[in-house]
């Protein structure tokens, strides 16, 4: 066990710290509000990389399950929609904010958000379904200053700025090197076709001939989602870089 | 590795217009060909085609079935060449191991397990039993695993040790060993002429030398009634034409012949003894008791023998090849069984200094001892 012992200090440092610590609190008495937030009156400024809530557009999710896969918290759920295709749900109950998810996602379909303090009545709540994920969620805002906190030097300067500050904020997706799927082992295809039905852009071509089955991928409709490479019952598709 | 982005894929004839697994249901499986080497239920992309204690099937095709006609391109009996007699080696010899336990001399399990130490695989496929001799598969990663001794010995029962390789192939990085019956061996050279993936990672391929091999419900059936314990059996064995199991307080024996009943089809129409296409064959006929005859086909199975000698792992023993030839005679006589079709394929050796009449009498007496041992396996539980 280590016992952290109390910093000896020299009387002349231990009077400065002291009286330091009387001026700010004499400031405090005459001027509150410079060391703390009054949130929720106040908000403070948070980056546009800050990990909250995460939303989703349907419009752009490839059903690949990436997200699925990556959590570690094992907090996403898909689930089958209306248009028979898988979509994600995120379970709050689990959710570490890591977004390894919003990272993981090929087609940008989930975005992060600074929104940080939602209100759930019960556990069941937190399940968030698909539907709850396309809009922001609704919470209460009462702060009409954004605060701001600037190091300068050794001092903390609190700054307000009389703005709300935008929670959900303009997403530019990272931009991925371009993959596409192809072939690595042709001869040893069995050309099962399971690779054309599971692939969600339509880029995969299978043509029956007289003697032979012809396979084709598109490498421009290819968005490299990956899940053909992880049906391939033999294996023998790849992610290749462009 | 050649990238593409088109590709085309060869397939196979229809005999009749209609899925292919309905083609291989038809010429194979209904015409009493199957051998139940699992090899299409191995290939099959979407799991559906079954080898368990029962004729091989795909229950829900209709609905599963994808048409891709890997399973028809992979079996060994849709396009038959009978294949039969010892064939080519590289070396004829009989060994006991010094490290194992198995049926007779081990050495399929030696084999297996000098490949491991020699890094040439690093998983090898044994079939072990459960209480009531089922047959088990499993997937050894080291020769400690090989050491236990109390699930060895030969099942004379079908495994599904094919399909067993697609898990395999998964997870060994160096290569797999695969010990199995002829038709299996067969199963495994027909996927590896179609599929080149499994040319790569299937390294050491294990013949046995085999007659026949039983439906494990029919043979368990057929055991219970001569008076046989399981609880209590530790080995089975057929020698000199008559099935001896052997059990810790007793032992019961009866004429193989009366096992003929049960034979299924399949084996009724192979005339392949010793696992002609193997990389080597092991099994008792032709060696001294407590010996395995040890048939080294291939350059890669030679090497194996090699660092066994080296190592000393083994005693080396003598070959009357003599016995090998009369067995493998004996099951040839099934070619009376194989379709017209495919049985003008059959390549015999020819041996002109043997005239029909000592041909015939040797028949006879080879009758007598209608079956040697069929099939030894041996497996040990892992962990």
């Amino acid at each position: 066990m280590i016992k952290i012992k109390f910093p000896k200090l020299k009387t002349l440092d231990n009077v400065k710290l002291h009286l330091d610590a009387l001026v700010v609190g004499a400031k405090e008495a005459i001027k509150p509000g410079t060391i703390t937030i009054e949130y929720p009156r106040e908000r403070r400024l948070l980056p546009d990389s800050f990990r909250g809530y995460v939303l989703f557009s349907p419009e752009n999710c490839i059903s690949c399950f990436q997200c699925s896969f990556v959590c570690p918290a094992n907090a996403i759920g898909m689930k089958l929609a209306a248009n028979n295709r898988y979509y994600p749900t995120i379970d709050y109950t689990k959710c570490i904010f890591c977004h390894f998810c919003v990272d993981s996602c090929p087609g940008a379909a989930l975005r992060p958000t600074k929104v940080h303090d939602v209100v759930y009545k019960n556990m069941n709540e937190m399940i968030t379904s698909t539907e709850e994920m396309v809009k922001p969620p609704k919470i209460v805002r009462e702060d009409g200053y954004t605060v701001e906190y600037v190091i300068d030097g050794v001092k903390l300067i609190l700054r307000r700025i009389k703005e709300k500050d935008n929670l959900i904020p303009e997403f530019k997706p990272h931009e991925k090197v371009k993959e596409y799927s192809a072939c690595v082992m042709p001869e040893s295809c069995l050309a099962c076709g399971i690779c054309v039905s599971s692939c969600p852009s339509e880029a995969i071509n299978l043509s029956v001939k007289e003697k032979e089955k012809e396979l084709k991928i598109d490498k421009e409709r290819c968005t490299g989602c990956g899940i053909c490479v992880k049906e391939c019952p033999v294996q023998i598709l790849s992610l290749v870089r462009e | 590795m050649a990238i593409t982005l088109e590709w085309s894929v060869k397939i196979p004839d229809r005999a009749i217009e209609e899925k292919y697994w309905l083609n291989l249901k038809k010429k194979v499986i209904d015409a009493g060909l199957c051998s139940h080497c699992s090899t299409c239920a191995l290939i099959c992309p979407v799991d559906g085609i079954i080898s368990a204690d029962r004729e091989i099937d795909f229950p829900d095709w209709e609905e599963k079935c994808v048409d891709c006609s890997a399973c028809v391109r992979v079996c060994p009996r849709y396009d038959y060449t009978p294949l039969c007699d010892i064939g080519e080696y590289i070396e004829l010899t009989a060994a006991r191991s010094k490290r194992f336990k198995g049926q007779d001399g081990a050495m399929a399990t030696e084999f297996m397990a000098s490949a491991l130490e020699m890094g040439l695989i690093d998983r090898a496929l044994f079939v072990g039993r459960d209480e009531e001799w089922r047959t088990n598969i499993y997937h050894i990663r080291s020769v400690d695993q090989l050491k236990d001794t109390r699930l060895t010995g030969t099942k004379y029962s079908f495994a599904s040790v094919l399909p067993e390789i697609k898990k395999a192939m998964k997870t060994s990085k160096l290569g797999i060993g695969v010990v199995g019956t002829p038709c299996m061996v067969s199963g495994i050279r027909k996927l590896q002429s179609e599929f080149s993936l499994f040319r790569e990672k299937i390294k050491l391929v294990c013949g046995l030398f085999c007659t026949e091999n039983f439906y494990h419900h029919q043979l368990y059936e057929f055991l219970k009634e001569k008076g046989v314990d399981f609880s209590k059996l530790i080995k089975t064995d057929i020698t000199k034409g008559k099935f001896i199991a052997t059990m810790t307080d007793s032992v019961v024996s009866f004429p193989v012949k009366e096992l003929n009943d049960i034979i299924p089809h399949g084996c009724e129409v192979c005339i392949d003894f010793t696992a002609v296409e193997s990389d080597f064959s092991v099994g008792s006929v032709g060696s001294n008791v407590g010996y395995s005859t040890v048939v080294v086909r291939g350059e890669v199975a030679k090497d194996v023998l090699d660092f066994i000698r080296e190592n000393n792992y083994a005693d080396f023993g003598k070959v009357i090849p003599e016995v090998i030839e009369k067995l493998s005679n004996l099951k040839k006589k099934r070619k009376k069984n194989i379709p017209e079709e495919f049985r003008s394929r059959i390549q015999e050796e020819v041996k002109p200094e043997e005239s029909k009449e000592s041909k015939e009498s040797r028949e006879k007496e080879s009758e007598k001892e209608k079956t040697e041992k069929p099939k030894e396996q041996e497996g040990t539980k892992e962990g």
